[in-house]
């Protein structure tokens, strides 16, 4: 199946047309770079008919930094830092990425206790992120109440994270062959304690969100995209996964500590709005559930199997790693020419990226409206886009 | 000169003619501005996640230092927080955006990013280096990001300065300090060596003159004299 997207010069110099029943004129608006359902600086251009979408163009680039480039002039730990600043919300994830490919790439080899550590911090921030995804959405639609209790549960688990590792957004933890720091002894003990807290909070966003019927008015049957179409885009995460199509990582080429706990890989059914909000809800639940099974029995052992001086090279050509991050599939395509301790090339695949791109399919036929429940239900991160 | 005059100078100034209605109304309105700032949204990376949103939330609650009021059009806000960093492909959209807002406007850059291009100001090839370049700041907050009691900081520092007056209207007027540059012929090995020699000079201490110069010193020269004939 291929996918066709037409770009902004084809698009502006299409003549508009006006196919409906009633004597309207097309028009294009400019929803960005400023836009408060950007979520950052996101330009999309949208051509309409009355109030009607007919046609969405995303014009990226407005936070384009050339990280890509900029790593090619760093070793693989300057890389790390640099991961953390493109989706914010899964820094850790991302330093993950880095790690497991450096890791694989270079035969160094870790114990269990890191990969328990990785995978408590990895889901307690995908527990975050959607946290945070939830208040926002309510935002975008109109909840105010929501923004307020989605970030509360945020700053509890930053408080965690503020413990352990210094930081509240940029995490830089998770180095090659270990992590940056090791966790405090009362770590478990803490998140022991938060646990049933934050599912008592997932069972207050159902009764304060879930149930509302404007809001369920606004995202059932809306932006329906069929798994064919999704995975034609790209797209991965909880985009697809609401689709039907259940490609999670984290179940299907179990990495970390994943292959030890018993989680359901959550998929949804008709591919609208709806099945996106639920599945990261759940999701969040599936969270909890690894993370009760992983915290009872954390093993001893040093906290980093390699020394933080010691210069990584990668052998001779091409090497990938991905991860599972809140948003989607995170890829790290590394070029090594063996010689030198940095990498010759380097991309990252990042999830955002694709999952932007299916509005184009999901878009029209809608109202402006039901647009921005529909990009407000895909969670974008625009500089994990742009890079 | 009663208490007006003689007590207050900082807010009633003296002029010939009665220029002090005037200046009076100055500072209050100078007040009224400072206490009620209304931001734009407009984030472009990490730090809008912690300057905009976590501090407009519920834990740090913006709100107690009348900021909350978040517009998403220009036209209504008059303080602009850059939280993250200006791209070339961004900044003439920043500018504008900037020359849309109402006047009188302030600007707080938050984070390495919008100071000075943070991490991003080696090696890259579209950030650019400060968004003082494009428009004016009021206000720096450093951090990558800065927590949100740093930004909280930075707002009472720019409500200070707009109560005090002193906030830049103009654009273009300020220069970006250049804080790596040395004079000419003047090189680091010089400034440490004068800073060593100054710090060895201020750490000798003599203790007899220094115990002389000391207000009890005439008593204990008395006392050992008296010691010394008995």
């Amino acid at each position: 199946m291929t996918v066709h997207v037409r770009t902004l010069d084809e698009l502006l110099h299409a003549p508009l047309e006006a196919d409906s029943d009633l004597t309207t004129q097309e028009y294009l608006v400019n929803m960005g770079p400023q836009h408060p359902i950007a979520h950052g600086s996101l330009r999309v251009v949208v051509r309409l008919d009355g109030e009607t979408v007919k046609e969405v163009i995303p014009v990226p680039g407005y936070v384009h930094r050339g990280v890509e480039k900029m790593c090619e002039h760093l070793n693989y730990r300057q890389v790390i830092p640099y991961t953390d600043r493109l989706d914010y919300l899964s820094a850790i994830m991302n330093n993950w990425a880095v790690a497991k490919t450096v890791e694989t790439a270079a035969g160094i080899e870790t114990n269990d206790r890191i990969e328990v550590i990785r995978t408590i911090m990895a889901e307690l921030q995908r527990l975050q992120s959607h946290a945070l995804w939830w208040g926002v959405t309510g935002m975008d639609l109109g909840a105010y109440t929501a923004f307020l209790y989605g970030f509360r549960e945020r700053e509890i688990i930053g408080e965690i994270f503020e413990e352990t590792i210094g930081a509240r957004l940029t995490m830089n933890y998770i180095q090659p062959g270990g992590l940056m720091y090791d966790i405090k002894p009362d770590f478990a003990a803490k998140v022991k304690k938060l646990l049933p807290y934050l599912k008592d909070c997932v069972e207050q966003y159902e009764t304060l969100l879930s149930g509302n019927v404007i809001f369920q008015e606004r995202l059932r049957n809306v932006g329906i995209v069929d798994g064919a179409r999704a995975v034609a885009l790209g797209c991965t995460g909880p985009v697809v996964r609401a689709s039907g199509v259940p490609l999670d990582l984290r179940a299907t080429e179990p990495y970390g500590a994943y292959g030890k706990v018993q989680f359901n890989v959550v998929v949804g059914t008709v591919g609208d709005c709806w099945d996106r909000y639920y599945v990261r809800l759940e999701e969040m639940r599936e969270s909890i559930r690894i993370i009760e099974q992983l915290i009872d029995g954390i093993p001893d052992g040093p906290y980093s199997t390699i020394r933080y001086n010691v210069e990584l090279t990668l052998p001779e050509g091409i090497h990938y790693g991905q991860v599972e991050t809140a948003r989607g599939a995170f890829g790290v395509l590394i070029v090594s020419d063996g010689k030198r301790e940095i990498p010759y090339r380097l991309h990252f695949r990042s999830p955002n990226f694709n999952n932007l791109w299916v509005v184009t399919a999901m878009a029209p036929g809608w109202r402006i409206a039901d647009f921005i429940s529909i990009q407000s239900s895909l969670d974008l991160v625009i500089p994990d886009i742009d890079r | 000169m009663g208490v007006a005059l003689g007590k207050l100078p900082g807010i009633v100034e003296r002029f010939p003619g009665g220029a002090m209605a005037i200046t009076r109304l100055d500072a209050a309105i100078n007040l009224a501005r400072s206490n009620s700032l209304w931001p734009l949204m407009f984030g472009t990376k990490c730090c809008a996640i912690e300057m905009l949103m976590a501090t407009g939330a519920s834990h740090h609650d913006l709100a107690r230092f009348g900021a909350e009021v978040a517009r998403a059009s220009v036209r209504q806000a008059d303080l602009m927080v850059i939280a993250g960093a200006i791209v070339k492909k961004m900044a003439p959209r920043m500018r504008l955006l900037y020359e849309q807002m109402a006047e009188p406007r302030y600007v707080i850059a938050t984070g390495s990013c919008a100071i000075s291009g943070g991490p991003f100001m080696y090696n890259s090839y579209t950030v650019v280096r400060g968004a003082d370049e494009v428009v004016p700041v009021d206000v720096y907050v450093p951090g990558c990001p800065p927590r949100p009691e740093a930004f909280f900081w930075g707002l009472l520092t720019l409500q200070r300065m707009i109560r005090e007056g002193e906030t830049i209207r103009e654009p273009g007027i300020r220069r970006k300090p250049v804080m790596a540059a040395l004079p000419e012929d003047v090189s680091l090995h010089e400034i440490r060596a004068e800073i060593r020699a100054a710090l060895a000079n201020e750490n000798v201490i003599d203790v007899t003159q220094a115990a002389n110069q000391k207000p009890w010193a005439r008593k204990v020269r008395e006392w050992i004299q008296r010691a010394s004939l008995r």
